[in-house]
């Protein structure tokens, strides 16, 4: 990345649970070491719910650090709200300033929409306070036409490719 | 001399190699020496056309490479010699010249003295620039060769020879020279006083820092990237005289390079700076660190990160490695270690930071440098992070805090345990270990720094000689304490690693310490189907029992503790605890039994020889319990005739039986049988329960109730594991088998009972095929027809009977036995069956897969490579089936063996049949069986691992496995979940391994078809969905 670093050195939190889910507990079989075959051909529905869209969105990667959004808590699971065919996404910069606000914003979008079923709507939104731009930055994020027009720059799209590189890890540790 | 002067004539006209060949045989057999053809070649040589003096000359050198050794005296070399030399200033012969030369300096009759007259004409005539390639590879082999074999003569000429080979080497730029000249070049560096040259030779040298050559594809020439990387860098680092000149060269490529040139200019240097010198290093420090820490602060990629601390340790040792032993006290350390110490400890400040990571790696790399350096990075870094976390406005930063300090103490560990552990010294954490151990306690108890606290006393345990035997008692005590905290669960795995790297260095503390705390959280009676939470507790108690209790003196105290819990759970003493719903008790007392089981497996695997006691000690308990609960028509105790329970008991029969040796066996065996033949039960029954008087055991009788006959599973778990010359208690064993085969086809109830008989059978037809040839013959002439080729029987007991089947054949097969290809064609025969036709199709596939029964640890009779042997046998005879449309039931029943047999062989076994076999798996996609198709489709998925898009198997075939696979993985399509996961990892892993021309045309359709599953009910297809989607997007060609 050329030009400033907005945060060189920010703040780096150890991740709070490994990915799973608090329903599994509960969901668990009375039989130790039961297959989980016969489970996951069982008939019921699983609904899209907030820990599975933080998954899809805890390894993006910062673009200014080798860290991850959920490393550096500009994400976390609270901050993911899901209705019916609605989805809301609330992120913190690092900085009030964080002039990168507008490309993580962006990643968050590109990865959702390309992980989610198009019958939800995406709303996505800097936390309030947390960054001096706040209402230029959201409004640049849900504009449908100016996501559209910023993904067929090939420069931008290439820096939103580098970010969710790792994203399918889902707070998985990356291979060595 | 006519007959040479004649061959060298009709070469001069033809250039043929006949006459080199005859000319050679001529010199061989002594009737002409080459000064005679050098005579006979006279006036060629001399003469004015320039075509005829280089074919003269050609003609020598040609005759010359094809001599024997012995026809070249020295003599005739140095005549030769000279030759050669005088024509190096002809522009016409100076190519068949030095191909001359470059055979003539490898004699033995080659002497120095022609060497010098080589080279200096090689100085003096050979203009590189004018010459190609292939001709200044020869210059570069000869220079090379007289390197080699007459150094001194090279040596003598000193100045002349350096200066010389400067001006023939500059300049040269192809990859195949270069490797030889970097060669010889270090030869010069090394043995040539070169105090008058450096800068000449620093010159021709260095411009090619960094190589940035690249081999072209297919590259012809065998040269890699690396090969020249290396002869450079033997260059670089021949000679101490280039450093002051180097060091700016490095440090520019280091700042301006791209990724590549940063790791070879690191390596590079890392290899130079011992070298060049402690005195340079100093000098130049602070520059050269300055260049490392923005590759450690501000990494391009950690590859370069880890190279920039490797050449940061170097420089440190090549600093300090010399003064070491006149360093007073480690507070003498000046320069470098101690200015980037302070900096970094500057950064440690802030230790919840970004840059507090690469701060601590530069730090952790100094601790494995010199000594004194060491033990002064560690008085530093070690106390200011303890000051920080007992600091109380530091409460936050507690867990980042404790991440940093493990680095520290691990680092601290393996430098001690890599170096100074062998010769007495302390550990070098010695002086802080109170404190340390202290910190991390603080840590432990707090969930929020509890899994980064384990990590430090994990390295702090891992430490030789820094706990003392009380301290390691204190923290086993704090793990407890913490373990009983309901909120320990997510560190658990943690907790169990270190506990376990404590019963090996101490096994006392744990026993004495965690273990009685472990059983006495196990609960006496089974908590409720909904308490969840507590169900998950005893399940890690166990899971923690399990890991740490495979030593002997804990397994014992183990199976004690637990055979009584589980005694207890099952036949319930109190009245009140009879619960109406049984299923949760049953559960428990599976897990309890599992644990044991488990536990013996590992045992089992690791050769611990106190397996075999357990015969005496646990075997008649488990018995004593399933016999009493099968017998006693106790309503309280029925929780032990559930089947799950019984398999569980058998695993634990079978583990403990195979580890007795021979005689034990037989013994015992024979009151195995006496028990469930004859009903004593007293010789292996024998615990707290007490069977009734009147009770018999009897479970083949027909009238048996389930509850016995489900112990079959427990007669069979003895059998299946004896060694083969054990002597079975019965008068005649074909008859016995067939009185197990019959009650297995007619009076058993349920799949356990069957299987166990299966499984027993076919443990002893692999084991005794001798003793049983008219069993086996009977089979085959009189069973198969009327139990499964006879259609009158119903389809149930024909697939029953073709299952005994798959047993017996899997016995014979595995041993190589020559009936088993009997028994296989066989299940051919009924190909054409339209009511078994699926059932003995699967079964040429069962019958090579792998199982539990016929194992070496049960002491089957195994012949390598069986698989392969029976897949070379069937496959051909099955694809010729599958491809045959004439007959459209075998075709189908052939494809159905082909899945159905490559899903239960090594992908070995087929990988060379892979390209004729695609075509037809792709047809098995279509067969209507999910479990046919993610079996094919697991066979995909296996195939692709090693396929790429230069050589893909399945190319051909993109466009119908695209469309298949999105099929597949529909729900509306496709209701089993498995299929549609494994179809979608497939989707997910083509654009890997096909090239993108060919299958860019199906992207949009798949992203959309895709974005269709995105909204699967299911969660685990859903992920699946989102990898796959997302690895097409990302395909741009």
């Amino acid at each position: 990345m050329a030009g400033e670093i907005f945060n060189p050195n920010p703040i780096v939190f150890s991740p709070t649970k490994v990915s799973g889910r608090n329903s599994d507990l509960l969901a668990q079989s009375l039989w130790i070491n039961d297959s989980d075959e016969s489970e996951d051909e069982a008939e019921g529905i699983d609904a899209i719910d907030q820990d599975e869209i933080f998954d899809l969105i805890r390894s993006i990667y910062d673009p200014e650090h080798p860290n991850t959004l959920e490393e550096l808590r500009v994400v976390s699971a609270p901050q993911v709200s899901v209705g019916n065919n609605h989805v809301t996404v609330e992120f913190t910069p690092t900085v009030p300033h964080c002039g990168m606000s507008t490309l993580i914003g962006l990643s968050i979008r590109v990865r959702l929409l390309r992980s989610l079923p198009n019958r939800f709507k995406v709303d996505i939104y800097v936390k309030p306070g947390s960054h001096q731009s706040e209402h230029a930055v959201n409004k640049q994020l849900n504009d449908k036409e100016r996501v559209a027009a910023a993904l067929e720059n090939p420069v931008l799209l290439d820096t939103v490719e580098q970010c969710l590189v790792n994203a399918g890890l889902r707070g998985q540790a990356p291979p060595v | 001399m006519e007959s040479t002067e004649r061959l060298v004539r009709t070469w001069m006209a033809l250039g043929r190699d006949e006459e080199v060949v005859e000319t050679v045989s001529e010199i061989s057999q002594g009737g002409v020496s080459l000064v005679d053809i050098v005579k006979a070649l006279g006036e060629y040589l001399t003469s004015e056309d320039d075509e005829l003096r280089r074919k003269g000359v050609e003609f020598l050198s040609k005759v010359l490479a094809q001599c024997p050794v012995g026809k070249l005296n020295r003599q005739s070399a140095r005549v030769l010699t000279a030759f050669y030399c005088g024509k190096l200033d002809d522009i016409e012969t100076i190519i068949p010249a030095l191909k001359g030369l470059v055979i003539l300096v490898r004699l033995p009759s080659f002497t120095s003295l022609d060497a010098t007259t080589v080279i200096q004409s090689l100085f003096c005539h050979v203009k590189m620039k004018a010459l190609v390639q292939s001709v200044r590879f020869t210059v570069y082999t000869i220079v090379d060769t007289l390197m080699a074999h007459h150094r001194d003569a090279l040596l003598a000429l000193g100045k002349d020879f350096i200066n010389g080979y400067i001006n023939l080497a500059e300049g040269e730029k192809d990859p195949r020279n270069l490797v030889v000249a970097f060669a010889i070049a270090r030869v010069i560096l090394i043995e040539f006083d070169i105090s008058e040259h450096v800068e000449s030779m620093f010159n021709i040298i260095f411009c090619y820092f960094p190589i940035t050559f690249r081999p072209p594809p297919n590259d012809p020439y065998g040269i890699s990237t690396d090969d020249l990387r290396l002869a450079l860098r033997g260059c670089l680092n021949a000679n101490p005289a280039f450093g002051p000149l180097a060091i700016p060269v490095f440090l520019e490529k280091l700042t301006a390079g791209s990724r590549t040139t940063k790791r070879d200019t690191l390596q590079a240097l890392a290899s130079c700076l011992p070298v060049y010198g402690s005195a340079l290093a100093r000098s130049t420090a602070r520059k050269l660190w300055n260049a490392f820490k923005l590759e450690i602060f501000q990494p391009t990629d950690a590859e370069t990160e880890v190279e920039a601390l490797k050449t940061t340790q170097v420089l440190v040792n090549t600093i300090y490695a010399e003064q070491e032993n006149s360093l007073e006290s480690d507070e003498d350390i000046q320069g470098l270690a101690r200015d980037a110490c302070e900096e970094c400890i500057q950064i440690l400040r802030e230790p919840e930071k970004s840059q507090a990571k690469p701060a601590t790696r530069i730090l952790c790399a100094f601790i494995t440098t010199t000594p004194s350096v060491s033990r002064y990075t560690l008085s530093q870094a070690v106390p200011h992070l303890v000051k920080l976390f007992l600091n109380p406005d530091e409460i936050l930063s507690r867990p980042a805090i404790l991440v940093l300090l493990s680095d520290f103490i691990v680092a601290a560990r393996d430098s001690f345990t890599r170096g100074s552990v062998m010769d007495n010294s302390e550990p070098l954490l010695l002086p802080y270990k109170d404190e340390v151990l202290g910190v991390f306690l603080v840590g432990l108890k707090n969930s929020s720094s509890r899994i980064q606290a384990l990590e430090g006393l994990s390295g702090l345990i891992g430490t030789p000689r820094l706990l003392s035997d009380e301290e390691v008692g204190f923290v086993v005590h704090n793990i407890n304490e913490v373990m009983a905290e309901d909120d320990s669960a997510d560190a658990s795995d943690s907790i169990l690693d270190l506990l376990s790297s404590i019963s090996a260095i101490s096994p006392r503390r744990v026993e004495e310490q965690t273990l009685p705390l472990l059983f006495s959280s196990l609960p006496d009676t089974s908590p409720p189907r909904d308490a969840a939470v507590e169900r998950a507790k005893y399940f890690r108690v166990l899971s923690a029992l399990n890991k740490l209790c495979a030593q002997p003196e804990l397994f014992e105290t183990l199976v004690v503790r637990l055979t009584t819990k589980l005694d207890l759970i099952c036949v319930p003493t109190l009245e009140e605890n009879l619960e109406v719903d049984l299923e949760p008790a049953a559960a428990y007392a599976h897990a309890l039994l599992k644990t044991i089981t488990s536990t013996l497996f590992t045992k089992v695997h690791q050769g611990h020889p106190d397996v075999a006691k357990y015969v005496d000690r646990l075997l008649p308990r488990v018995y004593n319990l399933f016999i009493y609960s099968a017998l006693a028509h106790n309503p309280k105790a029925i929780i032990a005739t559930d089947p799950r329970l019984v398999k569980v008991a058998g695993e634990l029969i079978t583990l403990v039986t195979q580890s007795l040796p021979q005689q034990k066996q037989e013994s015992y065996v024979a009151c195995v049988f006496d028990a469930f033949l004859n009903g004593n039960i007293k010789a292996v029954s024998e615990g707290h329960q007490k069977v009734p008087i009147n009770a018999k055991l009897c479970p083949f009788e027909n009238s048996a109730p389930t509850s016995q006959k489900n112990l079959v599973n427990l007669f069979a778990a003895a059998v299946i594991p004896l060694h083969k010359e054990v002597k079975l208690p019965v008068p005649e064993l074909g008859q016995f088998l067939d009185m197990m085969l019959n009650w297995s086809l007619v009076h058993s109830e349920n799949e356990l009972q069957r299987e166990s008989i299966w499984h027993l059978i076919a443990s002893i037809v692999n084991k005794r095929v001798d003793d049983i040839a008219d069993f086996l013959n009977d089979k085959l002439n009189v069973f198969w027809s009327i139990e499964i080729a006879n259609a009158e029987r119903s389809t149930e007991a024909r697939r029953f009977a073709i299952s005994a089947w798959i047993w017996m054949t899997k016995a014979l097969l595995v041993r190589s036995h020559a009936s088993a290809s009997a028994f296989t064609d066989k299940l051919f025969e009924c190909f054409g069956d339209a009511n078994i036709t699926w059932d003995v199709a699967k079964a040429i596939g069962e019958v090579a897969s792998g199982d539990s029964v016929l194992t070496k640890y049960n002491h089957a009779v195994i012949r390598i490579l069986y698989a392969q042997k029976y897949v070379n046998a069937v496959l051909p005879r099955i694809v010729t089936g599958a491809k045959n449309a004439s007959n459209e039931k075998e075709q189908t029943a052939s494809l159905v063996a082909l899945t159905a047999l490559i899903k239960s062989i090594p992908k070995a076994a087929y990988a060379y049949e892979m390209s004729s076999l695609i075509p037809l798996l792709i047809r098995g996609l279509d067969l209507p069986d999910n479990n046919i198709r993610s079996n094919v489709i697991d066979t995909f998925l296996t195939t692709a691992e090693g396929d790429s898009p230069d050589k893909s198997l399945v190319a051909e075939h993109a466009s119908t496995l695209v469309h298949s696979m999105v099929k597949n993985c529909v729900v509306v399509e496709m209701p089993s979940t498995r299929v549609r996961i494994a179809a979608l990892r497939y989707l997910g892993i083509l654009p890997r391994i096909v090239r993108y021309d060919i299958l860019h045309p199906y992207k949009s359709t798949v992203l959309r078809e895709l974005s269709k599953v995105l909204d699967d009910p299911k969660r685990s297809v859903r992920k699946e969905a989102v990898d796959a989607r997302t690895a097409w997007f990302k395909y741009n060609g």
